[in-house]
């Protein structure tokens, strides 16, 4: 497949994933984070849940996976594409945090701050495994596993 | 500004721990998860790709009745599960952080801890090791599939709805969040809510509560009873009828024996749970009076219930025991000790299991007579449990003991499970029970077995079969990481709620006395560890799967030596032979 349709597949299954896992921490918290709320913000349209979310969706489809594709080669982490996308994700897990976290405090915060890097964790593993997916030639190969080395 | 304001307000613990995280995944990818070129033979097939004339993609899962892909999707749903289990638990540890109702409101906690538990016990555990079963007990005994591969293939796909529906208030909101997200409001969507009921559905509570969503949690939970009945049937009858012929009860191996028991449990146990959970359901719709106090009363539930829970505690136990008991063995370079008399202690357990359930209810009320024979049988189910410990050291005395990540968890899980039972046995004993009754001592004592013992077996054997199942070898010195911070996490975690509950302090409420507070920090402390360690795993299985060195020796753990090169090993040489003939 040529690399802009493995990037934009890698971004909708994170994303798909991603907004899953937040809408699952928005119901289990009982809409404490109000985390659509603060994707909203992340994305630009603070108090517009729907635009928000869909421009946020948009992002995650299009923007960050072309991004990463015309980056990749630069991003720390490599050779293995699943981790150079956790650590674009990462990254943007910040700037998340720094928009998005409204008036949390003490608790409600550090739930805030560990589930939304996983989510985001997860985005960026599953945007670069799927785009190393598909853009390889063939399976990924590696060392022979040698019992006998117990230097591990 | 905004920066600095966020590093004040994250505790510091967080910030180091989350660091002690990276640091780990780091030393992995500087270990054995650099990607090589391709090497001469690219194209190796990995262990869920066997070459096979199974359709490709997601129809294979969906569609398949191989003993072997139905023990990898039990296996996947009970980690789905337990992650989103221990999700719950540490919602529940960060609203205990602080003494306040501070965090989450006291009905959303209790919530989390009725889910917690429902989803562990149910949908965790109890799959793990029926998808464990799954996969080997065919291969241990020499079968080609279970007895009966469709009834296997329907017991697993019972149980994601009968998860949908126990935690269906979540999902139909999940759905109505989605809805509203794009304008549409559906109130009906909100209408359910999370139960508060406790895992043990108590009437007349149970009987009260208006929350229809109670009644999607009973038949969610007979339902999923269904589909545990259907997977035990189906393991008796293969260990019976389908074993190969040089497969005597004298030499079956000890991981099918204790599945055997556990399957023989399930038969008598989960019945009167499903019953028991009908006569509820028609309690509370159809005006019938079993639970009701001019009916049998609330009592009849508890009776009811535990007769079903006690045996239930045993059922997650045994089969985590026989892993302890095949796993221990190969890593200590001798044979078991006393095998037989560990199956013995199987079965002993299996029987006592059944007597032992009103020792629940000594802070009821009960005829004093009857509350003495029942302390005298809980304490008696510790002597069998006594001569696994016992036998475990005796296999690891004198033994070559080579500390691989399996093993750490078998160790771990003994070291677990002595405080575990040890707690246990003062609560089987009346007096003290009426003082620890229902406080924290009781949390304690069960989380060092179900945490301890239950899990770390689990996480043993999905270290264990990692090279079998994915034709890849893991990550070790992220394994023993794990280990170690398993070992210390339940260690902290739960050892302070031993000393809470000494103090008195009851379980199940969100706020508490600041007297309690360090403790209680101390205990989410080490709940943050355990949840550190699990995320280790999940990194480490992930990668390793897409990445790790793959296998082309079956002896991966050097078993010939000591002449344990057991019959999944051996089957896993020839699958091995099998597949290299596809090799280009």
């Amino acid at each position: 497949m040529n690399r802009p349709l493995s990037a934009i597949a890698g971004g909708a299954t994170g994303i798909a994933v991603m907004s899953l896992l937040l809408l699952f921490l928005e119901v289990e918290t009982r809409s404490n984070l109000a985390i659509f709320e603060a994707v909203a913000r992340f994305a630009g349209m603070p108090g517009n849940v729907t635009f928000g979310f869909v421009l946020f969706v948009l992002a995650g489809v299009f923007a960050w996976p072309l991004a990463f594709m015309a980056l990749e080669e630069y991003i720390p982490g490599g050779p293995d594409p699943a981790t150079r996308g956790m650590v674009l994700a990462a990254v943007l897990w910040v700037v998340f945090v720094l928009t998005g976290r409204g008036d949390l405090s003490g608790g409600l915060l550090a739930i805030y701050v560990i589930f939304t890097l996983l989510a985001h964790l997860c985005y960026g593993f599953l945007l670069g495994a799927v785009y190393g997916r598909l853009t390889s030639e063939g399976p990924v190969e590696s060392e022979r596993y040698d019992p006998s080395d117990v230097s591990q | 500004m905004g920066v600095i304001s966020v590093l004040k307000e994250i505790p510091g613990l967080l910030v180091v721990t989350w660091a002690l995280l990276g640091l780990a995944i780091y030393a992995g990818y500087r270990q054995n998860w650099q990607m090589r070129s391709v090497a001469a033979d690219g194209g190796y097939l990995s262990g869920l790709g066997f070459k096979s004339e199974k359709p490709a993609g997601i129809f294979r899962w969906l569609t398949t009745v191989d003993h072997k892909d139905i023990g990898v999707l039990y296996i996947v749903f009970a980690a789905g599960a337990a992650l989103w289990g221990g999700t719950d638990a540490m919602m529940i540890r960060t609203e205990l952080f602080t003494a306040g109702t501070d965090v989450w409101s006291a009905e959303t906690y209790n919530a989390l801890f009725t889910t917690h538990g429902l989803t562990m016990l149910f949908f965790f555990v109890t799959p793990a090791f029926t998808g464990l079963a799954n996969y080997f007990v065919p291969i241990l005994v020499g079968a080609d599939d279970m007895s009966f591969p469709r009834i296997n293939a329907i017991a697993f796909w019972l149980l994601p709805p009968a998860f949908f529906l126990v935690r269906g208030g979540l999902i139909t909101e999940v759905m109505g969040k989605m809805l509203a997200a794009v304008g549409v409001r559906w109130e009906l969507l909100f209408s359910l809510r999370p139960p508060t009921l406790g895992w043990t559905l108590y009437a007349p509570r149970s009987i009260i509560v208006s929350n229809p969503q109670v009644d999607l949690v009973l038949l969610g939970l007979h339902l999923s009873g269904l589909a545990t009945i259907m997977a035990s049937v189906n393991i008796i009858v293969t260990i019976f009828t389908e074993r190969d012929e040089n497969i005597t009860w004298a030499n079956l191996d000890i991981f099918s024996w204790t599945l055997l028991t556990t399957s023989g449990i399930v038969l008598f146990a989960f019945p009167v749970l499903g019953s028991a959970l009908l006569m509820l359901v028609a309690d509370r719709n159809f005006g019938t009076t079993f639970f009701a106090v001019e009916g049998g009363g609330p009592i009849l539930w508890q009776h009811l219930f535990w007769f079903f829970g006690h045996p239930e505690v045993y059922i997650l136990v045994l089969p985590a025991f026989g892993l302890v008991s095949l796993i221990l063995p190969k890593f200590a370079g001798r044979k078991l000790f006393g095998f037989k008399f560990i199956v013995y202690s199987t079965l002993a357990i299996g029987v006592l299991s059944f007597g032992v359930w009103a020792h629940h209810m000594f802070a009821t009320g009960m005829d004093p007579r009857l509350r003495a024979s029942f302390m005298a049988v809980s304490l008696a189910i510790a002597i069998p449990s006594a001569v696994k410990t016992f036998n475990w050291m005796a296999t690891l005395w004198g033994g070559n003991v080579r500390w691989a990540t399996p093993q750490i968890f078998c160790v771990g899980g003994i070291m677990t499970f002595i405080i575990g039972g040890v707690t246990g046995v003062f609560l089987a004993s009346i007096p003290v029970d009426l003082v620890l009754h229902d406080t924290y001592y009781v949390v304690g004592h069960f989380h060092f077995i179900v945490m301890g013992v239950i899990t770390f077996a689990a996480f043993a054997a999905s270290y264990y079969w990692f090279p079998l199942l994915t034709g890849r070898m893991f990550n070790r010195r992220l394994g023993r990481i794990h280990g170690y911070l398993s070992i210390v996490g339940v260690f902290v975690a739960f050892l302070p709620m031993i000393l809470i509950g000494y103090g008195g302090l009851p379980r199940r409420s969100a706020s508490y006395p600041g007297a309690f507070e360090a403790l209680q920090q101390l205990s989410s402390f080490g709940a943050v560890i355990i949840g550190i360690g699990a995320l280790i795993w999940l990194t480490n299985l992930v990668q390793s799967y897409r990445l790790g060195p793959i296998v082309t020796d079956a002896d991966v753990w050097n078993l010939r030596e000591t002449g344990q090169f057991s019959r999944e090993w051996q089957w896993f040489e020839e699958q091995l032979e099998d597949r290299t003939k596809f090799r280009r």
